[in-house]
């Protein structure tokens, strides 16, 4: 491995393990002290500015909820990794994410594990 | 000294010292730096990191603070800037998706950077916003007072010291009522704010910001922030960032930030 791709890495690497940042307004609204971790279904990804939103349904005691799960800008996301096809509506993954301070069904992404292949993205250790 | 004389003299003198101002109006400068890559900005985006307490506080969270040497009235703003920013009532101004970031928060954004230097300016292009900070190093003045009106970038002119870019920049828009910002602890600034930054590569990998603001209204003395910004892996792109591409993050009229669903809903309880 030359100079050049260790230090390409190191850098995508500290990206990946970086705090999600939004870039345009307060996350006053996301309770940051508070991480949910739950079974998801993909329905779709908003690859979008200024923030992309993952969209997935949540199933729990028999009520299925859409949820919206902001991240980063598809600018940054990408530069770590993620494509516009990453998240593909029926994929079945695990979601973290810090929820909103009211309970409402919105959260600021973490990470996420396929479980088709158990690869992950964004922070996940 | 005959006439012939006189005239062959003068002509004499004349051609010496005309070329010697040709050759000084030619004379190369030094090469100008080269700084072409992408850069991202190190660390959070507080603006002034070697004061923020608590040492490991982010911009927007309850009770994150630094210490300009504000004035007293200006503590007491941002005292109350900083309540409001715990009560998740202090909107950051380019929710909105259609004003710039201004200067000089525009050395203080996310995403990545790209310092595009040629012989009679240097461009300081934020993906985020996006915002282009324009800063002439073609000789010129600042424009007389009666030619300015106040801007969120304000006025930039600039010279080099070596590779190094030494720039001032006034006539800022400032905060009227919180409406231009510098970060999202609540640190705002006055129309009467300027700046004189020292812009340099340090290392091959890292270029540096030294700001020195001054605000006659807001602060006691002169207040000096410095930020950096790491080169990012060869063959980077910098892409194009539309804020009101799918904005999803309005404000309401007690200044919360809301959260709407993909039908455009508010989520908010």
């Amino acid at each position: 491995m030359n100079r050049l791709t260790r230090y390409a890495i190191a850098v995508i690497v500290a990206m990946s393990l970086a705090v999600p940042v939004l870039a345009h307004h307060s996350a006053s609204m996301f309770d940051d002290a508070k991480v949910l971790e739950k079974k998801a279904t993909v329905k779709e990804l908003q690859w979008t500015n200024p923030h992309i939103w993952l969209q997935v349904v949540i199933e729990e005691n028999g009520t299925k909820t859409e949820w919206s799960l902001e991240g980063g800008s598809p600018n940054t996301l990408s530069r770590q990794g993620w494509r516009a096809t990453t998240f593909k509506a029926g994929d079945v993954v695990t979601v973290r994410f810090n929820p909103m301070r009211d309970g409402s069904a919105a959260g600021l992404f973490i990470g996420a594990k396929f479980d088709a292949d158990g690869k992950a993205i964004g922070r996940w250790q | 000294m005959t006439g012939k004389r006189l005239v062959l003299s003068t002509a004499v003198f004349a051609a010496i010292f005309g070329l010697t101002i040709g050759v000084r109006a030619q004379s190369p400068r030094a090469p100008l730096p080269d700084w072409t890559g992408v850069w991202a900005m190190q660390g959070n985006t507080v603006f002034d990191r070697a004061s923020v307490q608590p040492p490991t506080g982010r911009a927007g969270e309850p009770g994150v603070r630094e210490s300009p040497p504000y004035t007293d009235e200006w503590e007491a703003r941002y005292r109350r800037n900083i309540e409001l920013v715990r009560q998740g009532k202090f909107p950051d101004p380019v929710s909105t998706c259609g004003t710039p970031h201004g200067f000089p928060r525009i050395m203080n954004v996310p995403d990545v950077y790209e310092f595009a230097v040629t012989p009679t300016a240097v461009y300081v292009i934020a993906e985020n916003g996006p915002n282009v900070l324009r800063i002439y190093t073609d000789g010129r003045k600042h424009p007389a007072t009666e030619d300015l009106w106040p801007t969120y970038n304000g006025a930039s002119v600039g010279h080099w010291e070596g590779e190094t870019l030494v720039f001032t920049t006034i006539s800022l828009k400032g905060s009227t009522d919180n409406d231009v910002i510098v970060d999202r602890t609540g640190l705002v600034l006055s129309d009467a704010s300027r700046a004189t930054t020292r812009l340099r590569k340090i290392d091959e990998k890292t270029m540096e910001a030294e700001i020195v603001l001054e605000d006659a209204k807001a602060l006691k003395s002169p207040w000096k922030v410095t930020k950096r910004y790491v080169k990012q892996p060869p063959g980077t792109w910098a892409w194009d960032y539309a804020c009101a591409e799918n904005n999803r993050n309005p404000i309401d009229s007690s200044g919360r930030t809301l959260t709407l669903g993909p039908d455009g809903k508010v989520l908010d309880k």
